[in-house]
């Protein structure tokens, strides 16, 4: 689906200072990187940063990108990893916020703002659209990932082994899980799609 | 185990339903193997249990696969540029390097060592004695000059291969 060859060439030229072809990096990737970081914490503020913090991050470890595999898995990788951490980091959050207690000593539950997509959106997307959304979002980070590469991305289960640097018979079984789970999770809230 | 799994759907093509629902997923995804594809096939032809559960997966797939694409902000690449400005990143390059161990730097062995005139010396000085042994003229006291004759090519090769390990020479472009 991604032209290694091409991005290669694009890598070299990043690294001898061609300020355009940075540029052309993010022309080619930003669609899927914002996609997938969209996908994956399902909301857009959070998807922006996290997908320009990705290509920040990469633009910086360019030196260390390893030329024997391709652009694409590694860039994948740092994303998938980027939305695992952030998603880890605000589970962690807002268990904390669980319970906080009071001045006066009193337990009380800090209500944050649902920050899913407004019923509207929800309407005009489709319901099955906003189901298989709903049940994504409540997958855990890994499945998440590896459903999103696989479905969204359309990358292969070789593929998605080299972006996730898993053996390919984990790769499978994972992804067999994480749809299996889906299936289980659209009929326990009778969601039909 | 439900009644249907009880039910031989084998006949001419060796393929029970609890086998069929493992290979659903592959089958799906188009990588099962020709010949049991064409078993799965057969199967769901057969089996209008399976061909349920085929369908009920099918359409998770399609689903997943169908998930609009998003257009990222207008102002995404913009932003992104912004933060890395390739003056910046130009004059990490001296920090980058850095974090490359001393001895990796090329300066850390001086540069008559790694003049290619000392280096063929060297080698030409190994040779050399390395013939006189073969030849049966060798003594003992050869083999210091000898084993110093590989040296430099040695330590040159050497601080290269752990330059390429560290994608050194990558980064330099």
């Amino acid at each position: 689906m991604f032209d290694r060859h091409q991005d290669l060439k694009t890598i070299r030229r990043c690294k001898r200072g061609e300020e355009a072809a940075f540029a052309e990096i993010l022309a080619r990737y930003r669609g899927p990187i914002y996609n997938l970081c969209y996908r994956m914490v399902r909301n857009p503020e959070d998807a922006r940063d996290l997908a320009q913090e990705v290509f920040i991050k990469v633009f910086r470890l360019l030196d260390r990108f390893d030329e024997e595999y391709a652009f694409s898995s590694w860039l994948f990788r740092i994303a998938s990893n980027h939305c695992i951490d952030h998603l880890r980091r605000n589970r962690m959050r807002f268990l904390s916020l669980d319970g906080v207690t009071g001045p006066d000593g009193e337990e009380f539950e800090l209500q944050l703002p649902d920050e899913g997509p407004a019923p509207d959106t929800v309407l005009e997307r489709g319901e099955a659209v906003a189901r298989l959304e709903e049940v994504i979002a409540d997958l855990p980070p890994h499945y998440k990932a590896i459903t999103l590469l696989r479905h969204q991305q359309q990358l292969s289960y070789e593929e998605i082994a080299e972006v996730l640097q898993l053996p390919l018979g984990t790769v499978k079984a994972r992804i067999h899980r994480a749809r299996a789970q889906i299936q289980q999770m659209l009929a326990d809230r009778s969601y039909d799609i | 185990m439900d009644g249907r799994d009880q039910r031989d759907h084998r006949a001419g093509h060796g393929l029970d339903c609890p086998d069929c629902r493992l290979e659903l997923q592959e089958y799906l995804d188009g990588t099962l193997e020709k010949k049991r594809s064409l078993a799965v096939f057969m199967h769901l032809r057969d089996c209008a249990a399976c061909r349920a559960d085929h369908d009920a997966l099918q359409a998770v797939f399609s689903g997943l696969d169908a998930l609009p694409a998003l257009e990222a902000p207008a102002d995404f690449d913009a932003k992104v540029l912004a933060s890395v400005p390739y003056g910046a990143y130009q004059a990490m390059a001296s920090l980058r390097r850095e974090r490359v161990p001393v001895f990796l730097e090329e300066q850390f062995l001086p540069a008559w060592l790694r003049a290619r005139a000392t280096r063929v010396a060297g080698l030409a000085v190994a040779a050399a004695v390395a013939f006189a042994f073969a030849a049966g003229a060798g003594a003992g006291w050869l083999l210091a000059p000898g084993l110093a004759g590989l040296g430099p090519e040695l330590l040159c090769r050497l601080q290269g291969a752990g330059r390429r390990l560290v994608g050194l020479r990558r980064a330099e472009g």
